[in-house]
């Protein structure tokens, strides 16, 4: 077990930088989930802790050690594979005790942490099995059991859910955080689903082209959102987004409507805010069905999208395409015309030009 | 639909008709051999030939008698086996290593060397061994034997290492290996059909060189191929001795190739794919 320290770190793949610059510190037992879009750097960073990819510039630090010139094979990190990348002239018992053998390791210890892992992820069955002959499912156990009878300082798990079908795939994250307590090891885990994220994780760690934009539990990244980016990554369906300017007491939108903001924002705007260029954001659980209530915003609902238990209404605002959830006892049709308010505290404003969240 | 079906059809006895043809056209000249040793040599160029004729051992029979036929065997299954062995041992880390760095210009060099003309080489050897007094030798000929059979051996194993998802050696590093181990125990056990391909083709291509041995042997260490070239005589050839020593080289090759077909086909279409 162990922490994480990245220090300006920098990787380069010729003059391109995937990773210009990053400061990160993962303390120890904590389950911190990387999430982005592809192409982000989130895989890449995994790949130089686990000493797959070599650091251009900066620090890495597991524990006390510096590990930037440290191999792979001496890192003592597990990690789970997207693929899986089982050994496949392997049966699944040679798989989850090669590390060990690799080790030295003894082997009637080895028999017995191979067992106790197998007992752990229910797989004991298909031990002298081999890969081929394991579905998806069973096959991510494996690598997961490949991994933790190592019992390493840190565990990486590249996208690991991401070959499996949605039913599996939920039961399987809950099977990983249901391990991570268990275990008590430092875990790093990189998804581009950010349900997984928010479903798993300590801490958050959201990056856009190698930079992280937003460090925070689950809670402060959704409801504290510290730019547009991760506004509109965090939450499903994504956040709506109103373009606005401030007027007198409240905002007006391109469509020249005034939105009334008393009660809406935690603070009051300030005299800065009247010359910036605006953008309003309120998730679509936001939206409170205010019928009667003269500062509501009236909607003509074009798309219904009923989920059993909410309802998504599609309907322009503004001229932005935007979605409330609202719920299925109000059984909304197209072309009905729904008035609703944004629910008090819950709206963000954010700084048109830089993106930035305006607290 | 129908039209479809129709042309399908044609296709498939054009097909059919290209295959009788090729395969006519590969085995004509060894069952010419087989039955040519089976005749009287005056039989063999007799014109137009005799398809039917009475059979004799006397060209396997001469064979036995004038030349000591299974020394030469031998020293063809040392050369053979220990260039074949020589390649394997330095083609296959090296096909690892190309796979893994992706960096295949070595193994190109090695290609280029194994299609350029033997008789390039056979001076410069010539001179070399003859220095080293090495001449007559097997290892003048394992050594360069081994310049035909490594080669085949990377460029089979090539695309066989290239199949091997990258994140198996990966999970491997992870799990402690060094390179040498994940060769050892992962990459190894992965490509084993193509470890039997790439020995049996070489093993086959080493058996049926014959310009080195003819030149860098003498008559302790001469192998079957080049022995065979005593038939060739300055005023006549003993066509009938010929064609027997001749089905008697080729049949080593032929059983081994006919045992590991199948192997044979899937490892080289992996290749013609992935290469």
């Amino acid at each position: 077990m162990a922490s994480i320290s990245m220090r300006n770190l920098v990787k380069h793949y010729g003059d391109f930088a995937v990773i210009p610059g990053l400061n990160l510190e993962i303390p120890d037992h904590e389950f911190v989930v990387l999430v982005g879009p592809s192409g982000c750097g989130k895989s890449t960073l995994l790949r130089i802790l686990a000493g797959l990819e070599t650091v251009t510039e900066g620090d890495l630090f597991i524990g006390e050690d510096r590990v930037n010139g440290v191999p792979a094979s001496k890192r003592d990190i597990a990690m789970v594979f997207q693929d899986y990348a089982l050994y496949p002239h392997m049966t699944v018992r040679q798989n989850m005790a090669f590390a060990l053998e690799m080790r030295g390791m003894g082997k009637d210890e080895i028999e017995q942490r191979v067992n106790r892992a197998a007992e752990l992820l229910d797989i004991r069955q298909y031990l002298d099995r081999r890969p081929k002959a394991l579905s998806g499912g069973q096959r991510q156990r494996v690598a997961m059991g490949r991994a933790i009878v190592r019992d390493p300082k840190v565990f990486l798990f590249d996208e690991p859910l991401s070959n499996l079908d949605a039913k599996l795939r939920a039961q399987v994250r809950a099977e990983i955080k249901a391990l991570s307590q268990q275990l008590r090891t430092t875990m790093v885990f990189v998804t581009h689903d950010q349900i997984e994220a928010m479903t798993m994780a300590d801490r958050i760690v959201v990056m856009k082209s190698g930079v992280i934009q937003q460090v925070g539990t689950p809670e402060e990244v959704y409801e504290q959102p510290a730019n547009r980016f991760v506004a509109g990554f965090i939450g499903s369906p994504a956040m709506n987004f109103i373009p606005v300017t401030v007027d007198g007491a409240g905002l007006r939108m391109e469509d020249d409507r005034i939105l009334n903001t008393a009660g809406i924002f935690s603070r009051e705007l300030q005299d800065a805010d009247k010359t910036r260029k605006l953008e309003l954001g309120i998730r679509p659980e936001h939206f409170t069905v205010a019928a009667g209530d003269p500062d509501a915003i009236k909607v003509d609902i074009h798309l219904v999208e009923p989920l059993g238990s909410d309802t998504l209404v599609h309907f322009k605002l503004a001229g932005i395409e935007a979605i409330a959830r609202v719920s299925p006892d109000l059984r909304p049709k197209p072309g009905d015309r729904m008035a609703l308010k944004p629910a008090s505290g819950k709206a963000h404003l954010f700084d048109a030009e830089t993106g930035e969240a305006i607290h | 639909m129908t039209e479809v079906s129709e042309t399908d059809r044609w296709m498939g006895r054009l097909n059919t008709v290209l295959l009788i043809l090729a395969g006519v056209i590969v085995i004509t000249p060894t069952v010419w051999m087989i039955l040519s040793s089976f005749k009287f040599s005056h039989e063999v160029t007799a014109y137009p030939p005799k398809l039917f004729f009475t059979p004799t051992l006397a060209n396997y029979a001469t064979l036995s008698e004038t030349t000591p036929f299974l020394h030469y065997g031998f020293n063809s299954i040392v050369v053979t086996a220990s260039s074949t062995a020589l390649g394997m041992l330095l083609g296959a880390p090296a096909a690892f290593v190309a796979s893994w760095t992706r960096i295949t210009w070595p193994a190109i060099v090695t290609l280029v060397a194994r299609m350029a003309p033997g008789t390039l080489f056979l001076l410069p050897w010539y001179v070399m061994f003859r220095h080293a007094g090495m001449i007559g030798s097997y290892w003048s000929l394992i050594l360069t034997h081994a310049v035909i059979t490594m080669p085949i051996v990377i460029w089979v194993l090539l695309p066989f290492f290239d199949n091997i998802p990258r994140s198996v050696f990966e999970a491997a590093q992870v799990d402690g290996c060094s390179p040498f181990r994940i060769f050892r125990r992962i990459a190894l056990p992965l490509v084993s059909s193509g470890l039997a391909v790439s020995a049996i083709l070489a093993f086959v291509f080493s058996w049926n060189y014959f310009l080195f041995a003819l030149v860098l042997s003498n008559s302790d260490t001469k192998t079957l191929i080049a022995a065979s070239f005593n038939f060739i005589g300055e005023g006549s050839t003993n066509w009938g001795g010929l064609m027997a020593a001749a089905t008697l080289i080729a049949l080593p090759p032929l059983i081994l190739a006919t045992i590991v077909q199948r192997w044979l086909i899937s490892g080289l279409t992996l290749g013609a794919v992935k290469g």
